[in-house]
């Protein structure tokens, strides 16, 4: 170990300029973003790759005005599954409730954590800067009509959830020292191998990995890192030309949690975040009810923007591609990601985990992604022309300013706070990922791969790491909805035969028996 | 064979059957059972594993369990007095660690000889415990 100290140093000492150039080269990336409109340098690789993936993912059918191949990819998977399981998304949310009060845990079932616990895991996860972010830049895209097009897509994407996460419990593994593997990995692998399709399966789950590990570079991590920038920069001018400086700082919050292992910031940052939701969500009220008598008028904009946009590009088709692209990208439903904590869940049912996760999009999008955008549309600051170049968190910041002076410093905070977790649980999805493709010693590569993408995603311009972000994460649906579309069949009997338990009451009775017996030590 | 026998001879297991397939060569550099030891390493969770953001699996019951379990699987194979140790981390530097605490005068250790990226990255943890050891290892191919 001391011989390999002194090498290092005599080799710093020979190549002192080393470090200096890292030191000059820091900013220079920083100021490369001034001029990321022009190609060349790194920003100009970074975008012709950018281009080159948007040229397959974004491939319009029905010509130049046409809906791109990824969406219309989503909202099929989302449509047949909705329609294939008999509405499910309303069905089964009374029983989702239920589930989650604990009503139906059984401690002996196997598993790691409680529904609850799973749901919650797998919230942090979803519930990121893009429900502050994420709905400005559709309303800033595609008008107010856009949100009421999220809020369809969180309505169809809860079927999809619930298809997922489903078959994520189904087909999990759990691990001799009692950790459960799970997730689209698993699920496409083992569950199109036991319908006899084991090649196509391993081919998925191969294909799923590399898109899942590239796609935690950009959603859950430089979309996260370029908002929590803009949140805070927005109240602390200090940061306006030190972005590699916020960029230093949050990627070594973030590498202390997952390299160094201090998970005391990871808990922490899990338990503010829903205090910072609940705040949030507040606001919202406070400000709806502040403009309460505009309400109508902010409903009726939304809605008939939704059908006859203005000034938007492709008119209704293009309102409605832009809704569920952010959608999408807020609830990650169809996209697979969430089936892998879902899996950690405690029950010998997967069903029933399936019924808890389809609580995630209506939450997440069809709640606080639709008060975001209230706000916004309220408020009005979006379509003032004095604030046309406010887009992400900044417009969002702005709307809220105009009721309640204080509150981009909250924003700045859950902004930074939600940025934090959500990059921490996908840097965990990506983990996995990465290990399923190039085993379990290598993780630590991956993760200084994530920490070096975060901070490039703080220092260049938010159009270039929307536009990767999105394209990225959206390429995982291919290889999962396919995987789920042939695995529908097996969801639909398992679900049919759950339903008709539940109906008996069977299920319950089952339950109080295990409850009223003596503990079974395991 | 006799000048052969060993005091302590540890064997480093990973669940695979290529690595329960070292028990039985290692076996015969010892007199006894007991001599025998299998480590296994495992790695710790990542904080936003859902068992870890909620505390509901410690390293302490994670141990446990893969006691239990590697117990019984060798019960099954037929040995009853091996002892079984469970470490958590960086598997090649638990296995050189725990072998100089236990004083192990041999390792025996299956390489599963990994192929492109992540030998070129990290190599195998058998060239790891090759290169550190405090004692002679035997690695099967």
């Amino acid at each position: 170990m001391e011989q390999q100290l002194s090498k290092l140093k005599t080799y710093l000492k020979k190549h002192f300029w080393l470090p200096v150039l890292l030191i000059v080269l820091i900013p220079r990336i920083a100021l490369a973003q001034e001029d990321a409109g022009s190609p060349g340098g790194f920003v100009g690789i970074f975008q012709s790759i950018v281009d080159a993936l948007s040229y397959v993912i974004y491939f319009k059918i029905g010509g130049e005005n046409g809906i791109p191949f990824i969406v219309l990819w989503l909202i099929a998977g989302a449509l047949f599954f909705t329609i294939r399981m008999k509405f499910i998304n309303v069905r089964g949310f009374k029983h989702a409730i239920e589930i989650i009060q604990g009503k139906y845990d059984d401690p002996n079932d196997e598993g790691a954590v409680s529904h609850f616990q799973a749901f919650a895991a797998a919230l942090s996860g979803t519930v990121g800067i893009g429900n502050i972010a994420g709905v400005a830049i559709a309303i800033r895209m595609g008008g107010p009509g856009a949100a009421f097009w999220m809020t369809v897509a969180g309505f169809l994407g809860m079927s999809s959830k619930f298809a997922e996460c489903t078959l994520g419990q189904k087909y999990r593994i759990i691990k001799p020292d009692g950790t459960v593997g799970g997730g689209p990995m698993y699920y496409l692998s083992r569950g199109l191998s036991s319908i006899g399709m084991s090649k196509v399966g391993q081919g998925l789950a191969i294909l799923y990995a590399i898109s899942c590990a590239i796609a935690t570079m950009g959603a859950g991590n430089m979309f996260q890192a370029n908002q929590a920038y803009a949140a805070v920069s927005n109240v602390l001018p200090f940061f306006d030309n030190l972005a590699w400086l916020f960029g230093i700082i949050l990627v070594a919050i973030v590498g202390l949690v997952i390299l160094g292992g201090i998970e005391r910031i990871g808990s922490v940052a899990g338990i503010l975040v829903p205090v910072m939701a609940v705040i949030y969500t507040i606001a919202c009220v406070w400000v709806i009810l502040v403009k309460f008598t505009d309400i109508p008028n902010a409903i009726i904009t939304i809605i008939t923007t939704a059908f006859n946009p203005q000034a938007v590009a492709g008119g209704t088709i293009g309102a409605i591609i832009i809704g569920f692209q952010r959608a999408v990208f807020s609830n990650e439903a169809g996209i697979g990601s969430a089936a892998i904590a879902h899996s950690a869940a405690r029950t010998d049912e997967s069903v029933r985990e399936g019924i808890v996760a389809l609580l995630e999009p209506f939450l997440d999008t069809m709640y606080i992604c639709n008060m975001t955008a209230i706000v916004i549309v309220l408020t009005g600051v979006y379509a003032d022309p004095g604030s046309a170049d406010l887009d992400g968190a900044r417009l969002s910041a702005a709307s809220f300013e105009t009721v309640i002076g204080w509150f981009p410093y909250v924003i700045a905070v859950a902004g930074f706070l939600f940025a934090v977790s959500t990059m921490i649980t996908w840097s965990y999805y990506g983990q996995l990922a990465w290990a399923y493709l190039f085993g379990d010693k290598t993780v630590n590569i991956y993760k200084m791969l994530f920490l070096a993408f975060g901070f490039i995603g703080t220092v260049i311009n938010l159009d270039l790491v929307l536009e990767f972000s999105d394209v990225v994460l959206l390429a995982m649906s291919v290889p999962n909805l396919l995987g789920c579309f042939l695995l529908s069949g097996v969801i639909a009997r398992e679900l049919d035969s759950y339903m008709s338990r539940l109906k008996s009451g069977a299920m319950l009775a089952e339950l109080e028996e295990v409850r009223n017996r003596e503990p079974v030590l395991k | 064979m006799s000048w052969l026998t060993k005091k302590s001879v540890l064997v480093p297991i990973d669940f695979s059957e290529t690595s329960y397939e070292a028990i039985a060569p290692a076996k015969d550099f010892v007199e006894d059972e007991s001599a025998l030891t299998l480590i296994h390493v495992l790695t710790s969770l990542h904080p936003a594993d859902p068992a870890a953001m909620w505390n509901t699996l410690g390293d302490e019951q994670r141990k446990e369990k893969v006691k239990a379990f590697l117990g019984e699987k060798l019960g099954e194979m037929g040995y009853k007095n091996v002892q079984i140790e469970v470490k958590v981390g960086d598997p090649s530097a638990q296995i050189i660690d725990f072998a100089k605490d236990i004083a192990a005068d041999l390792i025996v250790i299956p390489c599963h000889c990994n192929k492109g990226i992540s030998r070129y990255l990290l190599g195998s943890v058998a060239e790891r415990v090759v290169r550190f050891s405090p004692c002679p290892v035997l690695v099967l191919k």
